[in-house]
């Protein structure tokens, strides 16, 4: 019982946390549904702790209701990673696209412009 | 027919000017791709007095060789050869990639080194890492070219305004064989020779390209 109410509690600080970040419009909508959905959703189901036991028992699984969300939460981390680099390689052309629009619209490139970048990368690399 | 070289280079500072002066008097025009290089590479290569384009930053081998196709079509190619900075290519056999296109035997003409002229390929890589290769492009393309990572290659105007190169990486050279094939266009091997300088792609560049790919299907 202790754990859920731990639970709860840590969820209703990220909930706080997501409404003081939509106040100080620190995050779109689109994102702000999101998470209240995902807070909320987590919210409910670590409520329904008890029912979502029962359900996994009678679904044939030997685990309890907990681990089958640990290995949802996985699955689901699994598939935003997956988004996310799906997402970076798109990026990664598109700054491609620019770096030879550049490279064609001025043969000899900005000069200045690229040892900025030689630059910056020699101080990264220190 | 107006023969263009495309030299991408990344940090080849020390074989650039060899390469470039070997080059020059067997093509039409030499357009040097600089990579993002953080030596002196492009300095160099604007002391040749050729064309160079120059990456801001380094995007890849296969970026920097789209950048030179681009640049190539441009101006006026009717062949477009490309040839690696590192000088393990012999200069010489320029004319043997670009004779198929001349003669319309092929739109795309790609370098063996498992053909009739023997390279001294390291062993691994012999026996172990292109056969890995090859079947690379059988399950991704499902063809089977002598030389699944050559990259001494030749392509008609064509082929070369048909084909974009996404991969940035290496992984281009499965790309350009696929959508060579997938186009349609006619296709030579002929033998050509590498000198190796160092062991080239390694193992996990080999793994890298298979990721690459990967990705690419499933952002396509």
């Amino acid at each position: 019982m202790l754990q859920r109410i731990l639970a709860l509690v840590i969820i209703v600080f990220f909930l706080s946390r997501l409404f003081w970040q939509k106040k100080n419009k620190q995050i779109g909508v689109n994102e702000f549904v999101f998470w209240l959905i995902f807070w909320l959703l987590t919210g409910v189901l670590i409520i329904c702790l008890k029912w979502i036991d029962r359900l996994v028992a009678s679904l044939g699984f030997s685990g309890s209701g907990i681990e089958i969300l640990l290995y949802l939460g996985i699955a689901v981390l699994f598939y935003l990673i997956f988004r996310l680099r799906l997402r970076l390689g798109k990026m990664e052309r598109d700054i491609t696209k620019i770096v030879r629009a550049v490279a064609l619209k001025n043969p000899a490139a900005d000069e200045s412009a690229a040892d900025d970048s030689v630059k910056s990368r020699r101080e990264m690399e220190l | 027919m107006k023969v263009i070289a495309v030299i991408p280079a990344y940090n080849e500072k020390e074989t650039i000017v060899k390469v470039i002066k070997e080059v020059k008097p067997l093509v039409d025009k030499i357009i040097v791709v600089d990579d993002g290089s953080t030596d002196d590479t492009y300095r160099l290569a604007e002391e040749q007095e050729v064309k160079v384009l120059r990456h801001l930053v380094n995007r890849g081998q296969g970026a920097a060789l789209q950048t030179g196709n681009q640049g190539a079509l441009a101006a006026g190619a009717d062949v477009i050869v490309h040839f690696d900075a590192d000088g393990q290519f012999l200069a010489s056999e320029i004319a043997d990639l670009v004779k198929p296109i001349k003669e319309k035997e092929a739109e795309a003409v790609f370098g063996s080194r498992f053909l009739e002229k023997k390279s001294e390929i390291p062993w691994f890589k012999k026996k172990i890492i292109l056969p890995l290769a090859r079947m690379v492009n059988k399950i991704f393309i499902n063809q089977e070219l002598t030389d699944p990572q050559s990259g001494f290659r030749a392509l008609s105007r064509e082929a070369a305004e048909k084909i974009e190169i996404v991969n940035d990486k290496m992984a281009h050279n499965t790309e350009i064989q696929y959508k060579v094939f997938k186009s349609g266009f006619k296709i030579k091997e002929v033998p050509m020779t590498v000198i190796y300088r160092g062991f080239g792609q390694r193992f996990k560049g080999g793994v890298e390209i298979i990721k690459d790919l990967l990705l690419a299907k499933l952002m396509d």
